[in-house]
Order: structure tokens, then sequence, then C-alpha cells
């Protein structure tokens, strides 16, 4: 007997007209590990906070969800809670007390558990997770990563039989997402727990399927093992939306056509390219990045620190960026790039160093003048910037704060609406929308106070791939209207495929900068996953497209031809 | 801090509180010294050594100057060294000044030493046993402050470099804190939306919830609570019994040597230095277990 | 650093204000070795210190003070002696001479409600030493004036006690102490 079973759901909110969920069919059996996977909204969060009965959202259900041949609504409140585990997006929120251990025996308490039975459970998941050390720290003092992972560990403690992770690395950098994903696979794997997640990063949760759900507007679209839904998406006739956040490898097969079995890891895509494909032609022609334009922002030799004792989070740091140019710092977590961030957006200042704004030195700057059609900064959670009720009133509010009367004031909210397309969602509260269009709609309201230099922080943390290029576009054209971008973040992918220059910010200084293509093909392990794919095969292939170019380019044949 | 750390938090409290209690209750010379040396050397045990320097270096300038304004308040005693502004200054008001500012500070070591023990966690479980439900919503506000302060701090951020505000006028400064704290409470309540939903997806709601505690009385804590609180039963009852009365004015009468002080003397001191003696052989019986291995 | 040189500057300047506001004299500068002598023509006054009502409330009396040294056996700190009268001499500027001369102890403070100095305590006997309702109050020939000593103003011939009193002055025969 299938352990979940979903047969003909179909769910709508209360008030709302259109059903978040229609005509569901999923049976999922123990020890599976099920990829949801789909655009933001397309109702995965639904789907899977159904399955959990302490979380079902209110609205009308038609259809039924059995957990093990019974129905979940019915089921006994501790085996609901016990049996199925549910990790959440953001890290922040879900956790719930001030130390680790108690983080940890939460779940037992609410149980109802012994004090000796509690302290062997947690023993007993401190070691499966190898969190000892962590066990009389503040859950304050811990990373985002690990707070993620304290919180796996806080289920886990439960011994359930399903758990259910709703985007659980959403908000988390590549290295702990992809040390998050490792756990939640050894869970799978030695353990046997079932495992049902939602994921926008798939490089690494999707090789481990064994089951995907491509979920699109409300619906079931596609449900196969990854090789079959690979295999399936090359064979549509226009490339459909999603296969953009599939990993590099199934893209790549996709792009060229699909024949034989799908490659779902890099060192698979590798073995596909050299199997199928020669390698006469090794680069591509690219084009070299601009730098003769005038110098937007300019920092040499500068050295920050936020106190005294404390060490140079910046030391001796040169950075040029120049004007209607995309740039994108990247670097590890921690390394100090918000920091640097700060010191561009004039927060902080250089405790020694020159940092020039259009040649002009930052004290030339009076009163606001820096931030009135000068810089603009979009923080890391957009959440931070919005104060109305819609996103309109929000904008609206702006224009009133830089005097604009109310006429020339929508003009410009209209203005800006259209710019970033975000027009639909006028009336929509700032925190419901979806990440992409939140990120948008800041987006926006930035764009009011008519910048010439945007600063962008982790603009992409949380995005699907598909609106990751719609605010890539968006960035574009702003780019073409002669606004200059920098980017922090570690986002690779998204760096690789829309920057015009890269540059590496390590140890307080930066330490390489190149044309996107050029930086990322001389990388060789901080680099994207295709030019980790393609490589030695081809020099430069750094994105998918890129890769595939360069394969249709050489031809079919290779060792097995 | 080997004893202390793993020391139930009961028996820790009784004790901390039996040291302050007896260090607040009399103004004799001798018990005042007892208290206060204990409560330095503990405190050097639990902070280091290093850092009792570095807080001595505060601390006795701030002795030395609470000493010395008393007799500018008090000009009672016989000794009279001379006079400020017609009233005499004397030896008994000075050495009173002394013993009172070391009374305040063996209050403040002792008190410095409570907190140093006594983490969040062991207050935390104190109050528990008395109001489960109590604990929970401390616990639960501990974790919250932190994450408010984080917020603040970005959302400050996130509005400045916005520069709506950025002017230096003090009515925007005021309106943009203002907008900083509307937005954070915004945030807040939808962040606690899905506070709320992991609790109630780890169970929190369902009836018979069970208190953890990280700590289990055992035997070495019953004795240290048996000895503190005999010690203290011992030295409460002797000073009622007068052998701790001591006084400054009009002049300074001799220190006690009899039996019943004698008994005093030692029984503060066993329980002022308890403490650290224990630490002591926790450290010993380590070093020798080291050397076996 | 500028407010470092601020702070500097303005814990001097408190130093100096609180000196020079300050009069420090050692013991042998502050009693006195000589006392004005008795002429013919010089105009004098009796001055008396006695304490009998704390031997009458001995129980209540502070056990420290309960030495022969503090509340003598007669209850007579000073006996009635005669002393030059200055002019412009008040019942507190003859005693701050007497005790002086005497070496005997004395505390007193100004007090801005009376505006005038108050006796607190002589020979470490104090307000509040033999009861809550004890201190020191003063009779000029008999009668209890009813304002502060520093304004009772003396004239030749006047007879001043200083006595102890252990209940508001109704035990040494204050009559408005008995109203209050």
């Amino acid at each position: 007997m299938a352990l979940i079973e979903i047969k003909n759901l179909t769910f709508t909110y209360n008030g709302a007209e259109e059903p978040a969920l229609s005509d569901i069919n999923l049976t999922v059996e123990s020890g599976d590990f099920v990829l949801l996977f789909g655009e933001s909204g397309c109702g995965k969060t639904t789907l899977l906070r159904l399955i959990k009965k302490q979380l079902r959202p209110s609205g009308t259900q038609k259809g039924e969800i059995l957990f093990n041949g019974q129905p979940v609504e019915n089921m006994d409140e501790r085996a609901s809670v016990s049996e199925i585990g549910y990790v959440m997006q953001d890290p922040e929120n879900q956790t719930v007390t001030d130390k680790v251990w108690h983080e940890l025996a939460f779940g037992l308490e609410s149980l109802g558990e012994k004090t000796d039975v509690i302290r062997r459970r947690v023993a007993e998941i401190c070691g499966f997770f190898g969190i000892g050390g962590w066990y009389g720290k503040k859950t304050s003092e811990l990373s985002g990563g690990q707070k993620q992972l304290l919180s796996l560990a806080s289920v886990m403690v439960m011994n359930p039989s399903v758990l259910i992770l709703d985007e659980p690395t959403a908000q988390l950098d590549p290295i702990a997402a992809s040390e998050f994903i490792s756990s939640v696979k050894k869970i799978n794997e030695e353990l046997g727990v079932t495992v049902i997640v939602a994921e926008h990063r798939l490089e690494e949760v999707y090789p481990a399927a064994s089951k995907v759900v491509l979920m699109d507007r409300a619906k079931i679209f596609m449900c196969d093992s990854p090789r079959e839904v690979g295999r399936r998406l090359s064979e549509e006739e226009k490339p459909h939306k999603l296969s953009l956040g599939l990993p590099a490898a199934v893209r790549l097969f996709n792009e060229l056509g699909g024949k034989g079995e799908c490659p779902l890891t890099v060192n698979e895509g590798k073995k596909y390219i050299s199997g199928n494909f020669r390698c006469a032609v090794k680069r591509l022609e690219t084009e070299q990045p601009d730098v003769t334009g005038e110098k937007a922002l300019e920092i040499s030799g500068g050295y920050f620190r936020y106190e005294r004792d404390l060490p140079d989070v910046l030391s001796g740091l040169d950075l040029t960026v120049y004007s209607n140019e995309i740039l994108c710092i990247l670097g590890a977590n921690g390394a100090g790039k918000t920091t640097l961030l700060r010191v561009l957006s004039g927060v902080k200042r250089l405790y020694k160093g020159k940092y020039r704004v259009w040649g002009k030195k930052l004290k030339e700057y009076s009163g606001n003048s820096l931030y009135r059609g000068n810089i603009a900064c979009l923080p890391q959670n957009p959440r931070n910037l919005f104060v109305k009720n819609t996103v309109r009133s929000d904008l609206y509010e702006v224009t009133k704060l830089l005097g604009l009367n109310k006429e020339d004031g929508e003009k410009e909210v209209d203005e800006v609406c259209r710019k970033t397309g975000i027009g639909r969602l006028c009336g929509s509260h700032p925190y419901d929308l979806s990440g992409g269009e939140r990120q948008k709609a800041a987006l926006a309201k930035i764009l009011l106070m008519k910048p010439r230099i945007l600063l962008l922080d982790e603009p992409t943390k949380g995005l699907d791939a598909y609106s990751k290029r719609e605010f890539a576009e968006i960035l574009h054209a702003l780019k073409s209207e002669g606004k200059t971008v920098v980017i922090v973040t570690h986002d690779v992918e998204f760096a690789a495929s829309y920057a015009d220059r890269c540059a590496m910010f390590f140890d307080g200084q930066i330490v390489s900068e190149a044309g996107r293509v050029e930086f990322f093909a001389t990388n060789s392990y901080y680099t994207t996953a295709a030019a980790r794919m393609t490589r030695p095969m081809y020099e430069n292939a750094v994105t998918v497209e890129l890769a595939a170019e360069l394969c249709r380019l050489n031809g079919r044949g290779g060792d097995e031809a | 801090m080997k004893y202390f750390d793993r020391l139930h938090p009961v028996s820790a409290l009784a004790y901390f509180l039996s040291m302050l209690l007896i260090a607040m209750l009399t103004m004799h010379p001798v018990i005042i010294s007892v208290c206060y040396l204990s409560g330095i050397i503990f405190c050097g045990m639990l902070t280091g050594y290093k850092n009792l320097l570095k807080s001595l270096a505060y601390s006795l300038p701030l002795t030395v100057i609470i000493a010395v304004t008393n007799p500018l308040f008090s000009h009672r005693g016989e000794t009279i060294l001379f006079f400020l502004n017609d009233n005499p200054v004397t030896q008994e008001s000075i050495l009173y000044g002394v013993f009172a500012s070391l009374m305040l500070m063996s209050v403040f070591y002792w008190c410095k030493n409570y907190s140093a023990v006594m983490t969040s966690d062991k207050f935390i479980y104190l109050f528990g046993r008395i109001i489960p439900k109590l604990s929970l919503v401390l616990s639960l506000i501990l974790a919250f402050i932190p994450k408010m302060k984080r917020k603040f701090r970005e959302i400050d951020e996130a509005q400045k470099a916005l520069g709506i505000y950025a002017s230096k006028s003090y009515v925007d400064k005021i309106r943009s804190k203002m907008r900083v704290l509307s937005i954070l409470l915004t945030d807040s309540l939808e962040n606690s939306v899905e506070t709320a939903d992991s609790m109630r997806a780890r169970g929190y709601g369902l009836k018979h919830r069970t208190s953890y505690a990280l700590y289990r009385f055992g035997l070495s804590d019953g004795l240290f609570l048996a000895a503190t609180l005999a010690l203290a039963a011992a030295d409460v009852v002797l000073i009622i019994f007068g052998a701790s009365s001591f006084n400054f004015y009009p002049a300074l009468s001799a220190v006690g040597f009899s039996a019943l002080p004698c008994a005093l003397y030692v029984c503060i001191a066993l329980l002022g230095f308890m403490s650290f003696f224990a630490e002591v052989k926790e450290n010993v019986l380590w070093r020798l277990l080291k050397s076996k291995i | 650093m500028k407010k470092d040189v601020f702070a500097i500057c303005v814990v001097i300047f408190l130093l100096v204000l609180i000196f020079s506001g300050t009069k420090i004299q050692s013991v042998d500068d502050y009693y006195l070795t000589h006392i004005d002598d008795i002429k013919e023509d010089s105009e004098t006054v009796f001055l008396t210190i006695r304490c009998d009502t704390a031997l009458d409330n001995w129980d209540d009396l502070d056990p420290a003070l309960r030495y022969e040294r503090y509340v003598p056996a007669d209850g007579i700190i000073l006996p009635r002696t005669e002393y030059v009268l200055r002019a412009g001499d008040t019942a507190y500027s003859v005693l701050d001479r007497a005790v002086r001369y005497n070496k005997i102890h004395m505390e007193c403070s100004y007090s801005v409600n009376y505006s005038s100095v108050y006796v607190q305590g002589i020979n470490q006997l104090y307000e509040f030493s033999c009861g809550e309702l004890s201190g020191w109050m003063y009779m000029v020939n008999g009668v209890f004036p009813n304002y502060g000593c520093s304004k009772c103003t003396l004239s030749d011939g006047d007879e001043v006690v200083w006595c102890y009193t252990c209940d508001l002055g109704r035990d040494v025969g204050c009559e408005w102490g008995l109203m209050k």
C-alpha cells in the first residue's frame, strides 16, 4: 500500500475563485524521494501544507489525501505531529526557542515525552547530524545554514516517517544549501524516511530524487523519474518554461534535442558530451566588456572594519565600476560582500582609502544628495522596504516624500510599474507577493528615486529560474537606459548568464575581475555547472546556452562515433 | 568552571542566595572580609584571573571613593584625624566607609558570580519548576529579542540607503525611525505567523506537554545543597545570637575571638570558600586522572 | 579626543571648586588652647551641657554609648561655666567656642529649612541615639527658644543650657515640644 495517496484533489482557498490545486493525483511509496518543482505560486506549498494536518489552510477540498490509507484530516493529532515532519523556507522564523537544546527538545516536549526519553533521542539526533557541538549554543549565534539544519534535526527528532520540505534552501548560500541537501539525502538513504521536497535549486536534488513532479498552474504537468522527465521535456515542441530551472546537464540535453539517456549530474553530462560530440572548436569568440566608460564608482586602497578591535572586512580594496555596465561581485558567504555594498552605498565609511562617486569624493555629497538621483540600494530582504498596504500606495508614498504633486507622482508610478512589469500587482499587499514579484516591486520602489547607480544585494535569493530571467531582463532594459548596476551575489549561474563583468571578492579584496565568460572560464572550482561539465573539451562554455552552441558547432561524433 | 557548570541549578541558587544574605546581614569586619575575599577569588575562578584583575582595576578605585565619601557625611567617632569645614573627620567613619564599600563590593562580586553560573538556561529551568508555561515563554522571548534587534538594524540600513530620509534634521530622523518601527512591526507580525506554524507543526498545543530539563539532581548536588543549607542556617542562628555584634561608632569595638564569634567566622569561611574548593577539587581530580592516562 | 580633553577640564574645574570651598584644619588648629579671659568689664554668659535624660532612659540608649565617657554618671558633660560674650554671639557660637576649648566632640550641619545651624551630636551622643524622640535642645534663661541656635543672639548674663532630650523636649520641660 502506498504511504501517501492523493486522489483527484482540488483545493480552493476561501474567497478565491480559481482553485489553488486542481485534479491532483499522486502516489508516494514509502522510501520515495519526491521532488516537487514548479514556478512560484503554482500550488506547491498548498499541496505540501494539505498533507500536514496542523498546517492545513482553510478552503474547500474535493478528493482526498490518504496517509496509510486514512484521510489526513482524520488523523490523530499526535500521530500527525510525529509521523509527518515539516520544514519551512525561512530558517529565522522556524527556530522558536533561544537555545539549541531546547529547539531540539521542543517537539518531544509537545508530545509529552519523559525527560529520559528526550535526552536519549536528542543525543541520537545530535550524533546523526553531527551538531553535538552546538548543543549549548544560542540559536541566534547560528548562521542561516546552521539554523536550517537545526530545524531539520528538530523535526527528525520526532522520528517522522515522512519528511516534507518547502523550499528549504531558498534562503541559504550555495555551500550551506548543498550541505543541507546532502543531509536530506542521508535521511532518505540511511533511514529510509520518505522525503517530499519542493525546490527551485535543482542541481543537487534532482539527481537524488526518485520521482520528479512538475507542477504548472495548479496542476501536475508531469510526474516521472528524473531521467524520464528530462527526456520528456526535451520532446516538448517548444522549450517549456520549467526546463529553465533544471540542472545544467538536463538543460544541455534538452537544448541538443535529447537523444539517448538523459544525463543528470555534471559527471554524467561530461560523459554525454564527450560521448556524443566532437571537440574541434574549443572556444567561442565572445565580446570583451567595455571598460572605457566613465568611472561611476571607484574605491582605491579601501580599508574598513566595524570596530577598532575587530579585523578588517575590507583591506586594501581596489574596485572600479564603469558607467552603464552590470557588475557582479561574487564571493563566499561571510566574506563581507554585504559590507562592501554598505560602503558603496555610503551607509558605512572607509577608515582609510579613497572612495569616489562620479569622480567626486563622498564628502562633497552633502545631505542626502548621494541618494537623490544617484545611488540606490536594494537590500537583501526587500520586505524591509515596504511601508504601505498595497504596492501602489507604497510607491505613491515615495513620490510624495520626494515632493512631487499628485499628477506627476501618478505618472512616475505608472512609469516604473511599466518598466518593471508589476502593473497587475499594484493592488496586492507587498507581503503577499511571491519572491520574484516582491523583488520587482522593490526594484520599482528604488527606481522612483531615479538613481544612476543601482546596488543590489543578493537579488536572486529564493527566486525560481524563470523569475531570475525576468529580473535579469529588467536589469538589461535599465542598463540600456544608461543605468549602472552593481550586484553582490553568490549565485554563480545568474552572474554567468547576465553580468557584463564579474569580480571575485575574497579576504577583503577583489582578487580577480574579468568579463563574465572569461571570468568563469578561468575559474576551475568557483564556476558554473556548465563550465565544469564542458571542461576540458571546451574552454569557455560557461552557460548551458554557450555549451549547446559549441556542441552544435562541433557536431555529433565523439568517442563512440 | 567545571563543578558549578554541572551543579544542579537549585543547589547553585541556594548557595548564591545564602552568600548574598550573609554578605548583607552584618557589618562585622571579619565577616565582610571573608565574604569579599571568597567572592573575588571565586570570581577569578569563574571568569579567569585576568578578567578578575581587569574588574578589580575598576572596582578597587570605586571602593576607595565610596570609603572616602562616608567621612564627608558622617562625623561620628572618637579618633579625630582632622577637621573639614569645622566638622571632624574620624578614623572610625573612614573605616566604616571602607567596610560599607567592601560589603557593597562583595554583594557585587557575588552577583557577578551568580550571573556567570546561572545562565539563562538554569534560570528558565528554575522558573519552569514553578510555572512551566512561563519557562517556555521566557525562552521564546529570549529567542525573539536578538531577532528583532537584527531586523531593526537591517531595516534601518535599508531605509537609509533608500535615501528618503537621509537628511540630517532631527524631525526627519525621528520620522525615519518611526518608519523603521512600523515596518518592523508588520514584518514581525508576518514572521510570527510562520513561527506559530512551525510550533504547531511540532505539536505545540497538544495536551500533556512535558518540560525537558538539562539537569539531573544527583548525589553530589544533594550534598552540596545540604552543606550550604546547614552552614547558612548555622550562620544565621549565630548572628541572631549576637556573635557578630560590632560597633564602629563612637569607637571601634574589639573583634571578638571567643567561642561563639570564632564558630561564626569558621562557618562563614567554610561557606564562602566552599565554592572555590569545589572547583579546585575538580581541577586537581582532572590533573590526577590525566596523569594516570 | 576632543571629548576626553573636555572631560578632564571639567573634572579639574570641579576639583578646584570643591577644594576652594573646603576648609581643612588639623586637630590642633581646630581646638582652642586659649579662650578670651574674663575681665572686669567684659560681658559674660553661662553655659552648661547636660544629658541626664539619657540616664533616665538607659535602656533606650545605644549599647555602644553606655559608657561613663559618653554619658557621665551625673549627666553633666560640661559643668556651668562662664564665658566672655563677644559682639553678635549666638547660642551656637558660644557652644562652638566652648567645645573647642574643652576638646568636646560636636557635629553640626547647616539646615536650609530653618536657615540656622542644627546640632546633631555632642560628645558622640547623637540625635536618635536614645530612642526615636531624642536629640539636642537649648534653653536660654529657662526658656526654650522656638528657632535655630545660630539665630538666637545672646546678651550679658544669659544662662544657656544645652540639654539632651529623649522625648522631644517634654522630659526637659519644653512646652512647645508638647504642642507639636
